[in-house]
């Protein structure tokens, strides 16, 4: 299978590397055409994906996606998972990344225990938590509040947040530290000017593991929520859920309206966004 | 310098956030989900301890249970056997072409960011009985089957179904950190076991499979302990039902928990989960790590 180290190299493509794309192309297809046949969809009227399933439309239906704009509540939807997913990387990054720096370069006989007591949440389903949380969250009057998801999702967030600043902080070199120091800086200047702008390859991994993660997280915040106005993206979309869907059309231009921001942010990213989660998985 | 990197009191203001929102929404609430599994407990009541009756029901008179626990076992084996092999495939074959590597690893890994709520309910159109799938199937004069109500069978159609949308939204993933893994493995050794006249497939064999033996440990767990803890598309697919025939362990708390406010019951259902996660993630790593190589 080691094509490219093969020893002779043919300017013609080989049969087996034909082959290969062909599989690639075909497997492209299966990832492409159900994202664009739902675009198709979205613009269709029910009647017409029923009868004339591959056709193109006869008359774009650009009502559809007003009608799932304004009923579906997708631009409050918009709002919350921004507000939410926003306010939760902020602070997980700085908390996260505060702890890092004193488990990576402090001094302190805890320091590895520390790192263990966090590094257990990486392992605890988010599922496990759910009941004691709602029970504690509704007494404080915290559910159908945003607030109430921006602390569990902060929460959650902070043990891939804290283990992958570690390692950042830990790769810098020593000698850095004890210059900004010894120049009278303090341990929190030490940290915000010399520690924090460093990493910054680490905030982005992190940083962007968090938010994706959230932006997409349907359990919580279906739980948690049950006023509309209060609903995330991923809740408002299981509207169009159960036996009764038949409305396709304008569930599909909710769904695109859901998705289009992060497939945009994606293809202009998508290298670094690649990278990024797969450094971040790896050292997870 | 040593004074100032023992400064107890910047080390409390550094870690204190964290560790005080960590211990309030994780760690307490873990404990008291283990103190709730021993406890009748409903919205409108006050725990009232029963001891492991919970466990006894869940085990012995839960048929959805049985169901469930099924269900997720079957997602965790279908998923870790294929993630794994065409994973593997896809990263070895991406690794070794240069023209549109990027291009389809980029396709390839689309589905993994974006929210599976959404990828659910695209799926349940592409498996209706009358639309998406069944039309094309249609066309070509074949009468599709019931992808997503079938009930036949000891693991249903419609889990063969989900769990191929869920292989599907996260094979990308499985893919780019095998990818990772490769590229990261000296050309020198190839060389030098061409030089020594070894055939492509032993190189395979001998330099790339021990090499990358670490990323299987990452990978395995993900894969497993993702599937174990599924819940947007199955939810989004069919919510369990036929006759609560697809539902999985995640899904079943979440009815329990939620639907009927069986606080008790269903906090016993997510310490099996927990459990599950914590024996899976224990397995992988005592079996596969007696044998990492140095790279």
């Amino acid at each position: 299978m080691e094509m490219s180290k093969s020893i002779k190299r043919n300017k013609a493509i080989s049969p087996v590397k034909a082959i290969l794309y062909m599989i690639l192309i075909l497997l492209a297809l299966i990832y492409l055409l159900p994202l664009l046949w739902m675009l198709m969809v979205s613009v269709k009227t029910n009647s017409e994906v029923l009868t004339s399933p591959f056709s193109l439309p006869e008359v774009l239906q650009l009502g559809n996606y007003i009608f799932a704009w304004t009923n579906g509540n997708l631009g409050t939807a918009s709002l919350n998972s921004l507000i939410v997913c926003g306010i939760s990387l902020v602070i997980s990054l700085l908390i996260g990344s505060m702890a890092a720096f004193a488990i990576a370069r402090m001094k302190w006989k805890l320091a590895n225990p520390a790192m263990s007591y966090f590094l257990i949440g990486m392992m605890v389903p988010v599922h496990c938590v759910l009941i004691p949380l709602f029970v504690r969250f509704s007494g404080l009057h915290l559910t159908n509040s945003l607030v109430g998801l921006i602390i569990p999702y902060t929460t959650l967030s902070l043990p891939m947040t804290i283990f992958l600043m570690v390692g950042f902080f830990k790769g810098m070199p020593k000698e850095m530290f004890e210059a900004t120091c010894i120049d009278g800086c303090s341990i929190y200047g030490c940290f915000t000017k010399i520690a924090l702008p460093l990493a910054k390859n680490g905030l982005f991994v992190a940083g962007l593991m968090t938010f994706v993660g959230n932006w997409n997280e349907l359990l919580l915040a279906m739980v948690f929520i049950s006023d509309p106005a209060k609903k995330t993206l991923p809740v408002t979309l299981t509207y169009f859920v159960g036996p009764y869907a038949v409305n396709y059309v304008q569930m599909f231009a909710a769904i695109i309206i859901a998705i289009a921001p992060t497939i945009v942010v994606y293809c202009i990213f998508s290298n670094q966004i690649v990278d990024g989660l797969t450094a971040g998985a790896v050292k997870g | 310098m040593e004074r100032i990197l023992r400064d107890k009191k910047a080390i409390t203001i550094f870690v204190a956030p964290a560790f005080l929102l960590f211990t309030l929404i994780l760690f307490i609430p873990i404990l008291q989900v283990v103190y709730y599994s021993l406890c009748d407990y409903n919205a409108l009541t006050k725990p009232e301890f029963v001891g492991i009756k919970n466990y006894i029901d869940l085990f012995t008179a839960d048929a959805t249970m049985r169901t469930a626990l099924k269900n997720s076992i079957f997602f965790m084996i279908f998923s870790a056997v294929t993630q794994q092999i065409f994973g593997l495939l896809l990263a070895v074959i991406l690794t070794n072409i240069k023209k549109g590597r990027n291009f389809f690893k980029n396709i390839y890994y689309l589905p993994c960011v974006l929210s599976s709520a959404a990828l659910g309910l695209l799926w349940a159109f592409m498996f209706n009985p009358k639309m998406g799938l069944n039309q094309i199937l249609d066309f070509f004069g074949i009468k599709g089957p019931l992808w997503l109500s079938s009930t036949s069978g000891f693991v249903t159609l419609p889990m063969w179904v989900i769990a191929f949308v869920a292989l599907w939204q996260y094979l990308g993933q499985t893919m780019m950190l095998y990818m990772a893994q490769i590229t990261g493995i000296s050309p020198e050794l190839y060389e030098a076991s061409y030089i020594d006249g070894t055939s492509r497939a032993k190189a395979f064999r001998f330099i790339t499979l021990p090499l990358i033996k670490p990323m299987l440990i990452t990978t395995l767990s993900l894969n497993c302990i993702g599937s174990l803890k599924f819940f947007d598309l199955v939810y989004n697919m069919t919510q369990g039902g036929p006759n609560h025939t697809t539902e999985v362990l995640a899904t079943h708390l979440y009815n329990q928990g939620f639907k009927y406010s069986k606080y008790g019951y269903a906090s016993a259902i997510s310490i099996v989960l927990l459990g599950l996660c914590l024996i899976v993630t224990f397995i992988i790593n005592k079996t596969i790590k007696a044998e990492v190589y140095e790279a």
